[in-house]
């Protein structure tokens, strides 16, 4: 098998811009919520969660170097019961490339192609990433790279220009609920950290495998100074009440706000990095989630699978909701974060227990080494 | 089996296998068989031998030739014991003044000179010798090797009981002059450019890197042109990995002629189908050096003036030798406007098109109204129009190419006047697509790189289509598509979209921007990072006031070593030689 690699810096670039889509793209729940006005007090104390899953996740692939969760779960918990677990992770990356391909098209679909079938714009996402992930982890490093700057240029911009619709009273008074809407307001963020599972199986794709975690956490920190900056900006600019009915608030903060005579439609810049972000997204979750069936189905080669798994992505991403409420509905604090933890954190919650006692036990099992051609 | 006949052959002399009989020279009547194929007839002449009789051999050569006017075979006789020795050349290809040297020496030469005459071989011996003043003399012993020597201008001479022919230069191949490449001109810079000719191309790049360790590996490929191609680096610079990738890929090639560089970079190139080119063809010896100097290799073939660059990267196809030879900040102007240029030429049709069949909101109201109050009477969609226009620009260059040079401005004239004008006067197209159309044209000729310019052109009709259909989506689908493209190329190993993706901050000092000479301290780090240091940090111009300055001129005065002017490298604090501080003050 041809092993590929990556650079520290293009994991870096990669789960950042897979965190920061999601965090944008939609959702009053990551931008206002129901903390209102204080959602930045909100979007600083996800941060901190973030990283803190970022650990969690990854820091199990720094005791098994070299191995993807799917293989050391195998390792750790026997054959079929890591199998059971695999299927768990598995259905994470469909569901996360799923759903935020979903958001996606129905933004485009809604705002610009309104006579275009939503399933059509899905299909042609899938299709682009499922070209990427054919051409190697490798080449979506190196697209991560290139569309790196581009994308932190088009948020910045983002930002920067409904700075001018920026109006501080709309953040007073401070804390006014209390802090029981502030802290209910961090669980979706928390719960969309969930992202960066993909750590688990990028790491051992790693130019620097032993700094994998410690890049999550730089990656989930920068996202989050992203998110804590929309969440000052959104109801900011649209009032604390208002920007948390809105479906894209971002987007639509963006379309409001016209600081010059001649470029008026700023909301594009968004879009664009948007597209760039989610093309990185479920480029990188397609990989994983082939890699991962390849690596259970005892393959050697994850591509013949690429092609079938992009079709039932399409076909999740368009049948698993109705319409972009039934998305929102998910993201509600009270379904997103149980479902998360249902299905990623208690499953690493147990792989942690079980490393900790076969570690005290002295069972811990050897970790395999592993073939194949490196790439320079 | 029993004990006695095991020992018997352990100590049993092995036989020696047979060595087989070595292969007998073919017959060369048979080269008169009018029923033979090339391949045979190359395959029997590969086989023939000198045999010594010089009346045989002469006949072989004229059985291989055929009735060739331009085979020159001179008969003389050679010394007092007059040996029948021949002169054989091709009379176009050699020098005729270096011819009659030989001939003087055959002749005259060998009678009046104090050699003992003990035979043939030894007469052959003594010419090669004592007698043969021509600047390049080897030995051959086959017909096909004499033949090959011919055709590249050289003489042959053969002497009667000798098995051997002496090959002596007298090359004088017809070259034109050196010019300036009309496809990459310059404002500044040097005027010269490759010719047809192998031999002065090298010298043209010895001129320039004089060192000894430019390497010339020198490769014969096609079994018909047997056309010479040198492989050129600097050893100890370029990868030993990349040199052993280029040599396996040039000597597996296999074909029947190599006519021009495009042949062999076909051969060698990493994606046979790729619309962008994967290697530099050039007819510039400055841009060749300069790539030789970052590590890199270069091709040169003969009978074309255009050598290749590899391995390459896609920003390198932006930059012009200009870059270098202008000021700093006018160099990096230009190449931010060469590269913004090869946007807007493959994305403004497309993206014109996109915006006016879907996304009308997207533009200000004002302009949006003169553009449709234009288009009023045009009675095509948007995207064929464009379309249209587009494959009349397409059509008109192309003409323009092909057309002899006395009727190319009439074509202008056609193109700009009858079919702009006219075309918008009878309601066929309207003047923003004109303007679209003429600033796209425009735009893609400030790409330096001719080849580079022209795949691009073709990814213009694919953005038009995507826009045509999807709106700004596709416009979005067709730029992550050639990403990946990009992103998945490799040029003889080395990622194809570096340092962009990967991002190599290092190198960007010779990519988004063109940093001053003295800033440039580092070769590109993957094609030359074997010695990666170009010149010590530190080395940029100063005006040297301080006292210690003065002093250190004086000392060096002393010691009588001249310093005047910018030669004399700063003194620096603490005594460190530059490229040990590591600063870059």
């Amino acid at each position: 098998m041809k092993v590929e690699k990556i650079s520290n810096r293009q994991l870096l670039f990669i789960l950042f811009m897979i965190q920061s889509t999601i965090i944008l793209s939609t959702l009053p729940v990551f931008t206002t919520g129901n903390a209102d006005q204080n959602a930045w007090i909100a979007a600083i104390m996800s941060t901190f969660g973030m990283v803190a899953i970022a650990a969690y996740i990854g820091g199990l692939s720094l005791k098994f170097p070299g191995l993807t969760v799917i293989e050391y779960s195998s390792l750790l918990l026997g054959k079929y019961a890591g199998a059971f677990f695999s299927f768990s992770f598995l259905w994470v990356f469909l569901h996360i490339a799923a759903t935020d391909t979903r958001i996606y098209a129905d933004l485009i679909g809604g705002q610009f192609l309104r006579e275009t079938s939503f399933t059509f714009i899905i299909t042609v996402m899938v299709v682009l990433s499922a070209l990427a992930v054919y051409m190697g982890i490798e080449t979506i490093g190196r697209a991560a790279d290139a569309l790196f700057p581009w994308f932190l240029l088009f948020v910045l911009l983002s930002l920067g220009v409904s700075l001018t619709g920026f109006d501080i009273q709309n953040l007073q008074p401070v804390l006014a609920q209390g802090w029981g809407p502030v802290l209910s307001s961090t669980a979706s963020p928390i719960g969309f950290a969930a992202h960066v599972i993909a750590l688990t199986m990028l790491i051992p794709a790693l130019n620097k495998p032993e700094k994998g975690v410690t890049v999550g956490m730089q990656a989930m920190l920068a996202a989050g100074i992203i998110l804590t900056m929309a969440a000052v900006l959104v109801p900011g600019v649209f009032g604390p009440q208002h920007g948390k009915y809105l479906r894209y608030p971002f987007f639509t903060m963006l379309k409001t706000v016209s600081p010059t005579q001649f470029f008026e439609r700023f909301d594009v810049l968004s879009v664009l990095a948007w597209g760039f972000g989610l093309f990185i997204d479920v480029a990188v979750y397609l990989y994983c989630g082939s890699i991962g069936l390849s690596q259970l189905m005892g393959l050697r080669d994850n591509r013949p699978l690429i092609g079938p798994m992009a079709v039932i992505w399409v076909i999740v991403a368009v049948s698993s909701y109705d319409d972009i409420f039934d998305v929102l509905r998910l993201f509600q604090p009270h379904v997103l974060l149980p479902y998360v933890t249902t299905f990623l954190y208690l499953p690493f919650l147990l792989l942690w227990l079980v490393y900790l006692v076969r570690y005290f036990t002295g069972t811990l099992p050897a970790v395999p080494a592993k073939k194949g051609k490196e790439r320079s | 089996m029993p004990f006695w006949r095991r020992l018997t052959q352990l100590f049993k002399k092995k036989k020696a296998p047979k060595s087989p009989d070595p292969p007998k020279s073919p017959d060369p009547e048979v080269l008169l068989d009018d029923e033979l194929d090339i391949s045979e007839r190359e395959n029997i002449e590969r086989q023939l031998k000198l045999t010594g009789k010089l009346k045989d051999d002469l006949e072989v050569l004229k059985l291989m030739a055929g009735p060739s006017p331009d085979v020159v075979i001179t008969e003389l006789k050679a010394g007092r014991s007059e040996v029948p020795v021949a002169l054989c050349r091709i009379s176009a290809l050699s020098d005729q003044q270096l011819v009659e040297n030989i001939k003087h020496m055959l002749g005259w030469g060998m009678l009046e000179a104090p050699i003992p005459e003990k035979g043939a071989a030894a007469l052959y011996e003594q010419f090669r010798t004592r007698l043969l003043t021509s600047s390049e003399v080897k030995e051959v012993q086959t017909s096909i090797d004499i033949w090959n020597a011919l055709a590249h201008g050289n003489s042959a001479v053969l002497f009667d009981g000798v098995d051997k022919a002496l090959i002596c230069n007298t090359e004088n191949v017809p070259v034109r002059s050196l010019k300036e490449p009309e496809g990459e001109t310059l404002i500044r810079g040097p005027r010269e450019g490759f010719i047809e000719s192998l031999s002065t191309n090298i010298a043209l790049l010895r001129k320039r890197i004089k060192t000894p360790n430019l390497w010339v590996e020198k490769v014969t490929l096609g079994h018909l042109s047997r056309t010479d191609v040198a492989i050129v680096y600097i050893k100890g610079l370029a990868h030993e990995e990349l040199l052993a990738e280029v040599r396996q890929r040039v000597h597996r090639i296999e074909v029947d002629a190599v006519l021009e560089s495009g042949y062999i970079e076909d051969l060698i190139q990493d994606q046979a189908y790729s619309i962008l080119p994967l290697v530099i063809r050039t007819e510039r010896v400055d841009r060749v050096a300069s790539s030789l100097l970052e590590g890199r290799v270069a091709i040169l073939t003969d009978n074309t003036p255009f050598a290749l660059i590899l391995p390459i990267t896609l920003p390198m196809l932006f930059q012009a030798p200009d870059d270098y030879y202008e000021k700093v900040p006018i160099g990096i102007f230009f190449r931010w406007l060469r590269a913004g240029a090869f946007l807007l030429s493959i994305l403004l049709p497309g993206v014109y098109v996109a915006i006016l069949t879907f996304h009308d909101e997207l533009m200000p109201a004002e302009l949006l109204v003169r553009i449709i109050a234009n288009r009023e009477s045009v009675p095509f969609p948007v995207w064929f129009e464009v379309l249209m226009m587009e494959m009349v620009f397409e059509l008109l260059r192309e003409a323009g190419v092909r057309l002899p040079r006395a009727i190319g401005p009439a074509i202008s004239i056609v193109g700009a006047l009858v079919l702009g004008e006219a075309a918008i006067r009878a309601g066929l197209v309207s003047p923003a697509v004109v303007i679209i159309v003429a600033l796209t044209a425009i735009s893609s000729f400030t790409v330096p790189t001719f080849s580079f310019g022209i795949g691009a052109r073709l990814y213009r009709f694919f953005f038009i289509l995507l826009g045509s259909i999807f709106g700004l989506f596709g416009i979005q689908f067709g730029i992550l598509s050639l990403l990946i493209l990009l992103c998945s190329y490799r040029s003889f190993g080395y990622p194809y979209f570096a340092p962009l993706g990967p991002l190599i901050v290092s190198d960007m000092k010779d990519t988004l921007f063109k940093a001053p000479v003295w800033a440039m301290t580092t070769r590109p780090k993957l094609e030359g990072s074997r010695e990666p240091e170009r010149t010590p940090p530190g080395r940029q111009p100063r005006q040297v006031l301080d006292k210690e300055a003065k002093e250190q001129k004086w000392d060096l005065k002393k010691k009588s070593v001249k310093t005047e002017g910018a030669g004399a490298p700063p003194k620096r604090k603490g005594g460190r030689k530059p490229h040990e501080s590591g600063e870059n003050q």
